[in-house]
């Protein structure tokens, strides 16, 4: 109990960090701790499969593209950030946090629940044969976002003729 | 094969970027206009005479052997599918012409398809999760296009979009996530089965609040609508018209109906929130929208207004009321879609959105401006347009479950959306045509061809309502009155 709060407490403190951190980079490598960290939590609650994905393709992938991204942008390329982010962030998280310690510990006590086995069956199992059709709209999901990516960052050419 | 209207476009998004590189304009415009019209064509012929022998459900092959893929389709899925093809492929009519000078057009219509492949997704549906990951589907694709003029104002928009766009979904996945807790199911009949075995009232209804808060986000409904009036505005008409006609209405209206009725089974209180939040959202919008200058925020916070027209008839939750709320989601679709594209083309002739500076525009702009009068009547509720009868059936509907003070409200703000509209119409298109728009020509071809497109359907909507009625709507209303 003491090592699950250590890892929820860490993985909060990560993740505030790469809100707060003006370096993106630094955000970047915060973000990836922090979901290695709650990969780390997904296991050891029993659901091994949501611990792979977290850390694979969370703490992995999306950390290769944004370290990538920060490659190819300019040094210079600084923006001024409005100050209220600092005032709105622990705003936000303390409403949160009165949240979880007023409302949802208390539904979750009460919630009752069926007979059942959350991922039951082997990996291969539960992602080819149970949510396959999850699959295909998780590909559009990374479609869509290639083809966002594709369309923001285009050159923006006003008279491009054929 | 119902599984088409994901698959298809999908697979035509993927290839579009490539086929941008040969052909820069001919071949997008063609491409994602043959993919409308033919999953509009298939709507309304082949799925139809699928269903005839009741509802479908589909598992899909691939190299001969089964995979776990079940959609699923009734009534109530093939009437929103039609309205998304319908709408769709007027707009990507309408985007031959007015996307020309935003360039990258196959970028466009690859995010364009993408949206319409996960609405559909979402629609064929028979399962929370695949909702929420369809709903994100959609969401991503909208996020792009609505800061696809890469302004400061359109990046604003999208992000402020994208902000309160995730505080929905994540309402909507802790709500998905209580009810597996609870039933260790994610099917909609397999999780009505076990509440109604659990009988845990409330915790079902925290859930029932998530969802509410979740899809009331998305379908804008007050007070959750404060990113509505900067993201439509802001993005290129054709888009606007997606958002307003098709996006709040899938993403919003049809799942909340979707998993009130199905999942929940209407319990009398969240029919009672519903129609309250319905005619909030009807009462507060139309005021606000009053005080409008802006022609496409105008027409942003009354797609508020009329979306709650659609919560309101769909909450009544008698047979008579559901096919209201349905039947005004089909025309504020075509009216809506049609009043976004007409405004587009005012924008694209004259620079501007600001109604004070227009003004006498009709005498130039002859199309554009009957149109956008049709649609405007239609959304007013004005006989014998579409939009009357939705409106009408939803007043009967409220009187006949002795709803008397909804009614009247539903009516008073009838006279409102009326009033606005003919302030938009006095000032953009009648009077005097001012110095400055004296050189200004009617939109092009496509444009005005979709937009007439659109007038007419408007019109044929409401000329042979019965028809539309018996052979769509009703349907529709069974299907979701009585489940899958």
């Amino acid at each position: 109990m003491t090592f699950q709060i250590i890892l929820l407490a860490a993985m909060i403190a990560a993740s505030a960090f790469a809100v707060l951190a003006r370096d993106l980079l630094k955000a970047a490598v915060a973000l990836a701790v922090s979901s290695l960290i709650l990969g780390v939590i997904f296991f050891r609650m029993g659901a091994p499969y949501a611990g792979v994905f977290e850390i694979s393709v969370v703490a992995g992938l999306i950390t290769v593209l944004f370290m990538l991204t920060i490659a190819l942008t300019k040094q210079g390329d600084d923006v001024r950030e409005s100050k209220t982010v600092k005032i709105a962030f622990p705003l936000f998280f303390l409403v949160f946090a009165l949240i979880d310690i007023f409302i949802m510990r208390g539904i979750l006590a009460k919630v009752p629940a069926l007979e059942g086995a959350a991922e039951a069956g082997t990996f291969g199992e539960v992602l080819w044969k149970e949510r396959s059709f999850d699959l295909i709209g998780q590909l559009a999901v990374i479609l869509a976002g290639v083809l966002s990516v594709l369309a923001l960052f285009r050159k923006r050419d006003r008279h491009d003729h054929e | 094969m119902i599984f088409l209207y994901i698959g298809l476009p999908l697979a035509v998004s993927a290839v579009l970027p490539l086929v941008g590189k040969a052909s820069k304009r001919v071949l997008p415009d063609i491409l994602a206009n043959t993919v409308l019209a033919g999953l509009l064509v298939y709507a309304a012929t082949g799925a139809r005479a699928l269903l005839a022998q009741g509802p479908v459900i589909q598992q899909v092959r691939w190299l001969g052997e089964a995979v776990n893929i079940r959609i699923a389709l009734d009534g109530f899925s093939l009437f929103m599918l039609m309205t998304i093809q319908l709408v769709s492929l007027c707009i990507a009519l309408y985007s031959i012409n007015y996307m020309e000078h935003y360039g990258a057009k196959a970028n466009y219509y690859a995010l364009l398809l993408v949206m319409v492949a996960g609405m559909n997704g979402l629609v064929l549906s028979q399962d929370l999760f695949s909702v929420y990951i369809f709903l994100e589907v959609a969401a991503v694709a909208s996020y792009a296009l609505v800061a696809y003029g890469l302004g400061a104002e359109e990046l604003e928009a999208a992000f402020k979009y994208l902000m309160l766009s995730v505080v929905a979904s994540a309402a909507v996945l802790v709500g998905i996530a209580l009810l597996f807790g609870m039933t260790g199911a994610l099917g909609f009949d397999a999780v009505a089965a076990g509440l109604r075995l659990l009988e845990a009232k409330g915790v079902a209804g925290v859930a029932a609040a998530l969802f509410l808060m979740g899809f009331g986000l998305k379908a804008a409904l007050i007070p959750f609508h404060a990113w509505l009036p900067d993201a439509h505005p802001s993005a290129p008409a054709p888009i606007s018209a997606v958002l307003s006609g098709l996006l709040i209405k899938v993403s919003g209206v049809y799942a909340i109906a979707r998993i009130a009725f199905q999942v929940f089974d209407l319990p009398s209180a969240l029919s009672q929130v519903l129609m309250w939040m319905g005619a909030v959202s009807i009462v507060v919008a139309a005021f606000l929208a009053l005080g409008q200058a802006d022609m496409k925020r105008m027409l942003a916070y009354s797609s508020i207004s009329q979306v709650g027209y659609v919560v309101l008839g769909i909450g009544i939750g008698t047979p008579l009321g559901v096919a209201g709320g349905l039947f005004h989601l089909f025309n504020h679709a075509l009216a809506k879609g049609l009043l976004f594209l007409t405004s587009g083309s005012v924008q694209q002739a004259t620079g501007t959105r600001n109604l004070d500076e227009m003004g006498g525009l009709a005498k130039r702009m002859p199309w554009t401006a009957g149109t956008n009068l049709i649609g405007a009547l239609s959304i007013s509720g004005v006989p014998p347009l579409g939009g009357f009868w939705s409106k009408l059936i939803i007043i009967i509907a409220l009187i006949q479950t002795g709803e008397a003070a909804l009614a009247v409200i539903a009516v008073l703000a009838s006279v409102l959306t009326l009033w606005y509209y003919l302030i938009m119409q006095r000032k953009a298109f009648f009077g005097k045509l001012a110095e400055q728009w004296s050189k200004v020509k009617e939109a092009p071809f496509w444009m005005t061809a979709a937009s007439v497109l659109l007038a007419l359907l408007v019109i044929g909507t409401g000329l042979w309502f019965a028809t539309v009625f018996s052979s769509w709507i009703q349907p529709a209303a069974d299907a979701l009155a009585k489940g899958f």
